[in-house]
């Protein structure tokens, strides 16, 4: 009788040192590429396959840098022609949809704009109007020819382009292929504040993704989300203050020139694709508040969270359940 | 008869001992303020955030012979002190329980929560 019992706890404890099976083993990887800090936690995933999603990342980045003057990119920039590779034809066919969708407050022709703000090198100015006046003359997505069966495609002198907008949202895309093709059920990806969750939590909970307060140190809220990107847009990210105190931002208005004054802090779009809330969270943030509700009224395809600079906390009525705000702030909801 | 009786009982008492130490772990796992200050991918100090009853500082030296201070203090951690160009791991400030993770991109260093209070990603 008492042997029996002791070889009950034995069992017991054995059991208990017994961890979870390898099929729900976490994996993680965490690496700096495309200028920023990035991160992959995935369940179920078999040994290799996220440092192949690594290599993914470093691929598409060769390929798409501005600043790398091999890639892609710096040679259609500097040539005025390249022959895109396969993997790159689909972003930059989704790229031009948006440009053209939002009405060209996206606009992947912007690069020569930002530089002489200096965004692209972080040596900040403040260029003078004639200055950008010049520059406009060639940031016009329409000027670019494109065809998307052979890859071809060509600029005007002076028009350069930059995928900065839309690449890591089409990076997180192309991972979540590749983990799902692999069997992956559950994973978070954060590539540099671009988050894209595959599936839910491997206990079946939606992954919980908090939205940066732009204008301090917390949250905006959190939102509850399965098998979405979570993308986030806002001036907070890059500035600089020029010597008579004014502050200005990365995230150009096309139309002007000058970084977008919309009178919105921030902009989170939520939705199945990564690279469209990618581009649509610039995009947005250029339209301001109104313009931005009417395009997701005509869309209904994304949720998106609005912070205005009065300090209003703004979100579409599709994520009214799934968005808690933070402590002290009230969400108002728009609808259909 | 008595030794197993023994047995018996120094054994239930390892399990009653097993279990709270885990329920203790568990617990303790959960307090989100264990900060991780990380250089490409390499975890180099884990520091528990709640333990800390004294200011000190240590520094990070990067691969291109930069470097970066980190001070710490009860409750949160910041970058103090960096050459990088940039600088913007030193304007970040502190990081307490809130707020997305302080990033040196020249110096390829990270620090963050381990445990974020309830929050699995920030988008930023």
């Amino acid at each position: 009788m008492a042997k029996k019992a002791v070889c009950l706890l034995f069992m017991l404890l054995f059991l208990a040192a017994c961890g979870s099976s390898p099929a729900s083993r976490e994996h993680s990887a965490d690496f700096f590429a495309m200028d920023t800090y990035m991160s992959i936690r995935a369940w179920g995933a078999e040994e290799g396959l996220l440092p192949r999603a690594e290599q993914l990342v470093y691929r598409l980045e060769s390929e798409l840098s501005v600043t790398r003057d091999d890639s892609v990119i710096a040679v259609l920039n500097r040539s005025g022609s390249a022959l895109l590779p396969d993997d790159v034809i689909p972003l930059f066919e989704t790229a031009l949809n948006l440009c053209e969708d939002t009405g060209g407050a996206l606009d992947i022709s912007v690069y020569p704009i930002l530089q002489a703000w200096g965004f692209t090198a972080e040596e900040y100015r403040v260029p003078s109007e004639t200055e950008l006046a010049s520059l406009l003359e060639s940031v016009n997505y329409r000027q670019i020819a494109f065809d998307p069966a052979t890859g071809e495609v060509s600029v005007p002198d002076g028009c350069e382009l930059d995928l900065g907008s839309v690449a890591k949202g089409y990076t997180a895309d192309l991972i979540t292929a590749l983990l799902r093709d692999n069997g992956v059920t559950s994973a978070l990806l954060d590539l540099g504040g671009n988050i894209q969750a595959i599936g839910t939590k491997p206990d079946g909970s939606s992954w919980r993704v908090a939205v940066q307060d732009p204008a301090g140190q917390g949250y905006l809220g959190v939102v509850n989300v399965a098998d979405s990107a979570v993308v986030t847009s806002g001036g907070y990210e890059r500035f600089f203050t020029d010597e008579s105190g004014n502050t200005w931002w990365h995230i150009i208005d096309p139309a002007t020139g000058y970084p977008a004054h919309s009178g919105l802090l921030s902009v989170t779009v939520i939705g199945k694709s990564g690279v469209i809330c990618d581009g649509l969270s610039t995009a947005l943030f250029v339209m301001g508040r109104d313009k931005s509700e009417s395009y997701w009224r005509e869309h209904r395809d994304f949720e998106m969270i609005l912070m205005t600079e009065e300090g209003r906390l703004i979100i579409t009525d599709g994520i009214s359940d799934s968005f808690t705000p933070a402590e002290g702030m009230t969400a108002e909801v728009i609808s259909g | 008869m008595i030794r197993t009786r023994t047995w018996v009982i120094i054994i239930a008492a390892a399990a009653v001992v097993f279990a709270l130490l885990s329920i203790w772990m568990l617990s303790a796992k959960q307090s989100g303020t264990i900060a991780e200050v990380i250089q490409d991918g390499v975890i180099l100090r884990e520091i528990d955030l709640s333990l800390v009853t004294r200011e000190y500082s240590f520094t990070v030296e990067a691969p291109d012979g930069g470097f970066n201070i980190i001070r710490v203090q009860p409750g949160r951690i910041c970058v103090s002190e960096a050459d990088c160009p940039d600088l913007i791991c030193v304007h970040q400030g502190w990081l307490n329980n809130q707020g997305s993770p302080i990033v040196c991109l020249p110096h390829r260093l990270m620090i963050r929560l381990k445990e974020v209070t309830a929050v699995d990603a920030v988008s930023h």
